[in-house]
């Protein structure tokens, strides 16, 4: 039997690091738990955000978070941007290196989305073989994320949650439960959030991410661009309480508001962590409510996890 | 009747990645070679491969695939690319930039290479220049635009000199002549020398401060393009300087570099002199070089 969090500690509540928040960060220091950074923005950095990093990991504790490792694609697994990946973690003592349940591209092509794989037993050998290489690679434990989809295949003869789970145990590896992900899925895919988060392992729970959403009345998209809604938190106290608490961060990546107002955003997590307020089952009714209410209320562009890349300053 | 086997990971990858990357959109991308190579299905027989929600049908949900896919890209390069998306308009900018993407699609796990090829794309297909002396065309300063944003990206996040001692006036004046003649200069990493046919520098500054510049009228400009302290700074260089310091950052010893500075120089030598001691001032104080190379061993070692 795993070790609650697979042995990590509960970092507590973190924020997505950003370059527009770089010079905010730097004059007023504020009193942040941990901070989560895009490991490909950092890892072949030799400017401003790396060093700007350094100083952070000086302070603060880090966490690293890939887009690119495209652990689910047929492709080779990329041994140069593995060693990268290896060398950035030991740089800023990272906590963890983490990344998506999915593939990013394949034919030497990178898509820069999350795609999703079948959920088949052909797809989780595949996966389970890879993860054992990289962890091996690395040198620690692979913490992995369920991502948000919009499609599901024919070929797939599982729900994700049973493939997460087996996955996670056969891979032996950790989870970053997204609970917003599990919220936009289950409207996409039409099942119950509350059935998926149950079947995750709970001592494989290393971390989990809130973030907002877009409601485009047919379906969900993780625009990570807003605040995070009622629904998505009534998870959140659902699953905090199966794991017994985990490290939390909030992923704000379009629309980004000054920091004060996304580090308010990740605090409030701190109001659903107590079990007495919420019994679960009012959990269901709270979600078939939001499911009946979904509407177009959104007028911009919807980039499913919006890409986050660092662009130049000139003096 | 015999249970259909489903094609296996590789296929399937392959086969969605050429639907939702497919230019003309999901039903054109199913119907594409790439994609029917992979799995000979027609639009129509679309949920034998993916399934209908209870709200979109398999088509709408590709879709979201494939709208994201332009989406993410473009708005990188339109990142990357401000001035270029001001001088262009964004309409004609997209256009393109999916050309672009069309040509060279991404295959970096960094979207920082996405952009890298795009100046070249744009020189490539350029309109033939319509001025009848051959002088540079609107098209040329697109180019130089291009050209410019692309080093201010690689310079900004590339190896720089921070935390680095760099090359002082002192290290130079106190070489024998013997060492004048080997002695090379050692250059910063992150020193860019780059001609234009526009002065691109004064028009994409003004865009990051949010002026609305007019489209300069074009002269040669010769920009030396730097990192101080995670800052990047640009300056014009005159002509002469252009071409010692283009000279020395070719690896040219110093004495060679001089006497190219002598051959193009049109004042008088002391005039040089003084010129020279400027120069190398201000390379000092930009820190262009951060060393010296090529002494020979003294005798006395």
């Amino acid at each position: 039997m795993p070790l609650p969090r697979l042995g990590h500690p509960n970092l507590g509540l973190g924020v997505g690091l950003r370059t527009v928040h770089f010079p905010h960060l730097l004059e007023h220091q504020p009193d942040v738990d941990w901070f989560e950074i895009i490991s490909e923005n950092f890892m072949d950095s030799r400017g401003r955000p790396r060093h700007v990093l350094e100083q952070l990991a000086e302070r603060y504790r880090i966490v690293m978070h890939g887009v690119s490792m495209s652990i689910g694609s047929t492709d080779p697994l990329n041994r140069d941007y593995l060693r990268k990946l290896k060398d950035l973690a030991d740089a800023v003592h990272a906590e963890w290196v983490s990344d998506h349940i999915c593939w990013t591209g394949v034919a030497g092509r990178n898509t820069h989305d999350l795609l999703p794989m079948p959920y088949n037993e052909q797809s989780l050998r595949h996966v389970v073989e890879r993860v054992r290489i990289v962890q091996d690679l690395l040198e620690r434990p692979l913490v992995l994320e369920n991502p948000s989809s919009y499609v599901t295949f024919a070929a797939s003869t599982m729900p994700e949650w049973e493939f997460v789970a087996r996955l996670a145990e056969d891979a032996d590896c950790g989870l970053l439960l997204d609970v917003n992900n599990v919220y936009v899925s289950s409207i996409n895919h039409d099942f119950d959030p509350v059935e998926y988060l149950d079947a995750i392992p709970a001592e494989r729970v290393v971390q989990f991410h809130l973030a907002g959403h877009t409601n485009l009345g047919t379906h969900l998209i993780d625009t990570h661009d807003g605040h995070v809604i009622d629904p998505v938190w009534e998870l959140y106290r659902h699953a905090h309480q199966r794991t017994g608490g985990a490290a939390t961060l909030l992923e704000w990546d379009a629309k980004i508001p000054p920091f004060p107002v996304v580090h308010a955003e990740v605090l409030k997590a701190r109001d659903y962590m107590s079990a007495a307020l919420a019994p679960s089952t009012s959990l269901r009714n709270d979600l078939q409510l939001e499911e009946a209410t979904l509407d177009h209320h959104s007028s911009h562009a919807t980039v499913p996890h919006p890409a986050s890349a660092i662009f130049a300053e000139v003096e | 009747m015999t249970e259909s086997v489903p094609p296996h990971l590789d296929v399937i990858q392959r086969w969605l990645q050429s639907v939702i990357v497919h230019p003309g959109g999901v039903e054109a991308g199913i119907e594409s070679s790439p994609a029917q190579d992979e799995v000979a299905l027609t639009a129509g027989r679309i949920e034998e491969m993916i399934c209908r929600s209870n709200s979109q049908t398999s088509i709408e949900r590709l879709e979201v695939y494939s709208n994201a896919y332009q989406a993410r890209l473009l708005e990188v390069l339109i990142g990357e690319y401000p001035a270029l998306v001001h001088a262009l308009g964004e309409e004609v900018f997209v256009g393109l930039a999916g050309g672009y993407l069309k040509e060279h699609p991404p295959r970096s796990y960094t979207l920082a290479d996405l952009g890298r090829s795009f100046p070249e794309y744009l020189a490539g297909s350029r309109p033939v220049n319509q001025n009848e002396d051959g002088s540079p065309d609107w098209a040329d300063f697109l180019i130089d635009l291009a050209r410019l944003e692309r080093i201010y990206s690689e310079v900004f996040d590339g190896p720089g000199i921070e935390g680095q001692s760099t090359l002082q006036p002192d290290d130079v004046r106190g070489l024998s002549p013997e060492q004048w003649l080997t002695a090379r200069l050692i250059p910063a990493p992150c020193v860019r020398l780059a001609t234009f046919c526009f002065p691109v520098h004064d028009y994409a500054t003004a865009i990051r401060h949010q002026q609305e510049p007019e489209v300069p009228t074009a002269r040669p400009t010769r920009l030396a393009i730097t990192r101080r302290d995670y800052i990047l700074r640009r300056v014009e260089l005159g002509e002469h300087e252009f071409i010692v310091v283009s000279a020395l950052l070719e690896g040219q010893g110093i004495g060679d570099a001089l006497e190219r500075a002598v051959a193009n120089y049109p004042g008088s030598v002391d005039e040089l002199a003084s010129d020279l001691k400027h120069w190398f001032r201000n390379w000092s104080a930009a820190g262009y070089f951060i060393g010296l190379r090529g002494l020979p061993v003294s005798k006395e070692s």
